[in-house]
């Protein structure tokens, strides 16, 4: 299930860009969810482990992926730690929402991050709450994050 | 600084152009739109300048502000427009709202998080767009286009809750002008509206009021709360002492012609947020008149029946679900 921390939270991973240019492995790159997140979001294609077509800035490097997408590449990879998931923008959503489909993961947020029209399964861990969709998030996460 | 700054920078693959209208300006939207790689662009041009093989146009110094010696690099920077990265961790700190209080800089901030310290405007809040004009160029072109329309929503035929964010002038105004079966209720700061209407306005038909000049960490997790809801309605004015001047009461070119295009008035050293200006306007321009401008206290004039209609007519929509 995905697991939310909402507001600011000690241990928490808040560069995750950072983390990422000096942590990530060749083979997190060619791993097919990351490839089809690479693809989704910067609209980029993984040609191997250390080069990405990208059709506005050519040949790039897993550095210079976005800050969403690298986040996200973290925290499919490093279950044992938490990121902050706000580097994400909204386009990252339902890969949050797939990857705590098949495990339990675990992010923090300091903003409302939209999760779409449809319903979905999260725990938000402040206040000890599943809830099912964003009429349910809201009032709760709202009182914490703006 | 005062006005609005242009500014187009761009490499042989990607160019940006938008223009800077106050002194805070927020950028944000979804992931790989190219806002971290503006930052950079200007970071490059200001340590390497064309060398760097970016160009850059601008009438005022571009450069960016990072890391943990933020505090002392920031006080070396005047008239310049400041870029800050969402990776900064102290934009969220009160120290960095006071350091940008009084300060003769603009700044663009990359950051999803609402930042409550700062008085920003709801307008200024920006998303990055590919630009359809140059479609098919090498280079791609992008553009700012602004995230929040929050009254281009406005479906309701009437209302019963007034949820005000003011407590002082502005509340008392609208509790004196609707009639007795609408409840106006003061939220006591823009961070109360969230709260208040959960508690009274969610389900029902209510109107909020609020200062859009400085309503801008607010105005994510309201949309958010009423999002697909057609019983809540947002009306945010500059302020409320702006929706006075907007009114009319006050004769004179001079407050029209500010009107016309405030920022070319309001010097960022001076004021946070245009809020201020507005009221500083309002108390100068009716110094020693019949309306007499206190934010504290509201002048009775103001309740008159000439002047109330005024008022409530600038406020077009708005005004009309008040009044009927």
């Amino acid at each position: 299930m995905l697991k939310i921390i909402f507001g600011e939270c000690a241990g928490v991973v808040t560069n995750p860009a950072v983390y990422f240019k000096n942590t990530y492995e060749d083979e997190w790159i060619t791993d097919e969810m990351s490839r089809n997140m690479i693809l989704d979001i910067d609209k980029s294609t993984v040609i191997s482990e250390r080069i990405i077509e990208s059709p506005v800035l050519g040949g790039i490097t897993p550095k210079e992926l976005s800050g969403g997408v690298k986040t996200l590449i973290l925290i499919n990879n490093c279950p044992d730690k938490i990121f902050n998931a706000s580097a994400c923008g909204d386009n990252c959503a339902k890969w949050l929402l797939e990857m705590g489909k098949n495990k339990d993961i675990t992010i923090n947020l300091r903003h409302l991050m939209d999760f779409g029209n449809g319903d979905f399964e999260v725990y938000i861990q402040n206040t000890d709450q599943v809830v099912h969709n964003m009429r349910e998030l809201v009032p709760i996460a709202g009182t914490i994050v703006r | 600084m005062k006005g609005s700054y242009t500014i187009r920078v761009g490499n042989n693959r990607l160019r940006y152009e938008f223009t800077i209208c106050r002194n805070i300006t927020i950028l944000k939207g979804n992931s790989a739109t190219g806002k971290t790689t503006l930052v950079e662009m200007i970071r490059e041009y200001y340590e390497d300048h064309e060398l760097s093989g970016i160009q850059l146009e601008s009438s005022v110094p571009c450069r960016t502000l990072s890391g943990r010696d933020w505090s002392i690099i920031l006080p070396a920077i005047e008239n310049s427009i400041v870029f800050i990265d969402e990776d900064n961790d102290f934009l969220r700190t009160v120290e960095f709202a006071d350091a940008i209080r009084n300060s003769s800089n603009y700044y663009v901030i990359v950051t999803r998080e609402g930042l409550p310290n700062l008085p920003y405007s709801v307008s200024e809040i920006y998303g990055i767009r590919e630009s359809g004009k140059y479609a098919g160029l090498k280079q791609v072109y992008n553009e700012f286009y602004r995230i929040y329309n929050p009254e281009n929503e406005n479906k309701l035929s009437e209302v019963n809750t007034i949820i005000v964010e003011d407590s002082n002038s502005g509340y008392e105004f609208f509790s004196a002008i609707v009639d007795d079966n609408k409840k106006v209720i003061s939220s006591e700061g823009k961070s109360g509206v969230f709260g208040k209407l959960l508690e009274n306005g969610f389900e029902k038909n209510c109107l909020v009021i609020a200062d859009g000049a400085a309503f801008g960490s607010e105005i994510d997790r309201i949309m958010k709360l009423i999002h697909n809801m057609e019983s809540v309605v947002l009306y945010l004015p500059e302020s409320f002492e702006w929706l006075i001047l907007m009114s009319g009461l006050i004769d004179g070119k001079r407050v029209q012609d500010i009107l016309a295009d405030p920022g070319d008035n309001i010097f960022s050293e001076k004021y946070f947020s245009w809020e201020r200006y507005f009221t500083d306007l309002l108390v100068e321009e009716t110094n020693n008149s019949y309306l007499k401008y206190a934010k504290r206290k509201l002048n009775p004039n103001y309740l008159h029946d000439t002047e109330k209609k005024r008022i409530v007519s600038a406020m077009d929509k708005a005004g009309k679900l008040i009044s009927e």
